[in-house]
């Protein structure tokens, strides 16, 4: 069992919600990324989801898309990424590690994952395949990665079904018709749509995007297994770009640690 | 190769390995109603009937096939042939993909458009065909673009839509479709999008195929009626490559006619500074679909070279991948000085002043021209009219307009 599923079901048993926060990886440049990853860990930040920077990041809003610009412009590749986590690794071999990006960058570097050194990657999650569809689907094999499939308010009934099957690691459950950092979640949607997933899923079920306030985190949480936050941690990056003082990142996610405990 | 089955793509959207839908999961949902609409239509009698009449009475076709016979003399080794796709309403093909995707978006009931463009026609053609039934249209175009093709910014303002400049990432064509993208993601349920290419995620590059194949199959008769013959070669511009596969797909099975796209040469294919993922891309995945990709080393999409919005494009429609993996088609690519000079010539030799995109394929000709001896026809497809490039080539030329 890989560190995702085993941290998942160890959440579970003490019926705990997860916490998983999002960052672009070479924001603003590798080495305050890895600095960042640990002052998660030590935040309360049960899983960690780096994000695989890409040209064309179709899924993401402003926020994020500056952030997959900035690291871009220090031509952070995957190669670069799988590096970091190999470092990160030697502190911390316990946090889970999901890569988040699009199919390009993956299949471009899939001798990569297919190696994946010592399974220090746990699970990837590719924002542009139909949920149904896993990285094997592409030619991408690694029995240790799993992966972890999108379902969103517009998904059918039928497709809920066949996606919640294909999931071995969580569901993530977009909470908005829009893109990452939007602002209109309907919770009464969110909740029905959970409910119905809840019924055919094998692993725990996160809500994702749109999730900003402590609020909303605590209602959010109160509906799914865990949470995913995304855009305001790299809001929260991007103005201390220049400065490196990443501090109040880590007072926020305590915070929001906290209010889903 | 012969390629024997042209009904393609199978019904996962791919064309052999190229296609496919690889979108964010919000669109799914869209994607297959979008295609079951248009399975439940596109033999619909009723539904024909008003695609054929509108593209009669608002569009003016059928285009007229001319013979340019002053360009013909000039190469001396065969006739030269024009689709003129530039006569249509609007001054492109592009118009022909609107006027059937509008009845889609009619019959789905939705209430809202949008619509990414590079040179601004297929802007101006979702304008136009929004004005006419009165919806809401949003068009994406790229900063860099809304500069360079001004004329078209004007046009699509006083057809009454909203133009949204797009500054992200290089600021043309390719960031226009990801924002566009982006408004699709965040308001799906009342808004259709016009894909103005055959590009995108399955069933857009067969829909926009389908719509604009009405330019072949015109010329399939034109040709018998003119020159008692099927043409031995077809040329056609390739950005996304609409114009090209409207004007190829009826002959794919026609073997006799040889099928050339013209790709955006940019500074020069070996300088890499160019807009010819088919001459110089690998397989890759973008804005939904497999297909060969300009990338760098790192599987980022590179930035694109062209004198030419229409042709500003890293990616291209996945049918034509396939078409060029199976041998069916040949694709080359022109430099911007090489398409330039044509723009120059093909207005003075024919009175046609041709859209940037189209003298790609002008262009061509002093290469192509060279293999033929004199009975050979050959049709360039005129995909539009260079008005709304004046500006850009006056400014090259160094005159102020």
């Amino acid at each position: 069992m890989n560190r995702l599923s085993k941290k998942l079901d160890e959440l579970k048993k003490q019926n705990k919600k997860a916490l998983v926060a999002y960052l672009v990886a070479g924001d603003p440049d590798l080495d305050s990324t890895l600095d960042i990853m640990h002052m998660f860990v030590k935040s309360g930040v049960d899983v960690i989801e780096v994000g695989v920077p890409f040209t064309d990041p179709i899924a993401e809003g402003p926020i994020i898309q500056r952030a997959h610009d900035r690291a871009i412009t220090k031509k952070t590749s995957l190669e670069d990424i799988f590096k970091l986590i190999t470092k990160f690794r030697l502190k911390d071999d316990e946090t889970p590690i999901v890569l988040m990006g699009y199919l390009n960058a993956f299949i471009f570097f899939r001798h990569l994952i297919e190696e994946n050194k010592n399974n220090s990657v746990d699970s990837i999650l590719v924002v542009d395949i139909p949920g149904e569809l896993n990285i094997a689907d592409y030619g991408i094999k690694n029995e240790n990665i799993n992966t972890i499939s999108l379902i969103s308010p517009t998904t059918k009934a039928d497709r809920i079904k066949s996606i919640a099957n294909n999931s071995s690691g969580f569901i993530y459950y977009v909470t908005l018709r829009g893109v990452t950092g939007s602002s209109n979640l309907n919770v009464e949607e969110i909740s029905q749509n959970i409910k119905e997933i809840k019924k055919y899923a094998k692993v725990p079920t996160l809500a994702g995007f749109g999730i900003k306030s402590i609020e909303d985190a605590k209602l959010l949480s109160s509906h799914a297994d865990g949470i995913i936050i995304g855009s305001s941690i790299v809001k929260m990056i991007e103005d201390s770009s220049d400065s490196k003082e990443f501090a109040k990142i880590g007072e926020y996610l305590s915070d929001i640690k906290k209010a889903i405990s | 190769m012969e390629v024997k089955n042209k009904n393609l793509p199978d019904q996962n959207g791919f064309y052999g390995k190229y296609g496919g839908k690889f979108v964010p999961e919000t669109l799914m949902y869209a994607l297959e109603q979008l295609e079951e609409t248009y399975n439940k239509l596109k033999d619909n009698k009723d539904f024909k009937d008003q695609f054929y009449k509108d593209l009669s009475e608002f569009v003016g076709r059928p285009s007229p096939l001319y013979f340019a016979e002053r360009l013909s003399k000039h190469y001396g080794t065969g006739s030269i042939w024009l689709k003129r796709e530039d006569l249509n309403h609007t001054g492109a093909h592009k118009i022909n993909n609107t006027i059937g995707q509008i009845l889609l978006a009619k019959h789905m009931g939705k209430k809202r458009i949008i619509a990414e463009t590079g040179a601004g026609q297929h802007g101006v053609a979702t304008a136009t065909v929004a004005a006419r039934l009165g919806l809401e249209c949003h068009i994406y175009m790229g900063a860099e673009d809304v500069i360079r093709q001004s004329l078209n910014v004007y046009r699509i303002k006083l057809l009454g839509a909203k133009v949204h400049s797009v500054d992200s990432g290089s600021a043309t064509l390719k960031d226009a479709l990801n924002e566009a993208l982006r408004d699709w993601v965040t308001n799906v349920d009342d808004t259709y999008y016009i894909i103005g290419s055959v590009t995108g995620p399955h069933p857009y590059p067969m829909i926009v195929r389908d719509f604009n194949s009405v330019v072949g199959e015109e010329l399939i008769n034109q040709s018998s009626e003119l020159f008692n013959a099927m043409p031995d070669a077809i040329v056609a511009c390739v950005g996304g490559g609409s114009n090209a596969m409207g004007v190829f797909y009826p002959f794919i099975n026609i073997n006799q006619t040889r099928l050339i796209g013209v790709e955006a040469g940019g500074k020069g294919v070996e300088t890499g500074e160019h807009a010819a993922p088919l001459n110089d891309g690998e397989p890759g995945v973008l804005h939904g679909a497999l297909s060969y990709l300009m990338q760098d080393d790192k599987g980022q999409v590179k930035e694109t070279k062209s004198v030419s919005a229409g042709l500003d494009y890293p990616g291209v429609g996945p049918e034509h991948s396939w078409l060029k993996d199976s041998g069916r088609a040949e694709y080359v690519a022109v430099s911007d000085e090489d398409a330039l000079r044509a723009f120059h010539e093909v207005s003075e030799f024919e009175g046609i002043i041709p859209a940037l995109e189209t003298a790609h394929a002008f262009a061509y000709l002093d290469t192509l021209m060279k293999e033929f001896d004199s009975s050979a026809n050959v049709v360039v497809n005129v995909s539009g009219r260079g008005d709304k490039d004046i500006n850009t080539v006056a400014e090259i030329d160094g005159i102020k307009v």
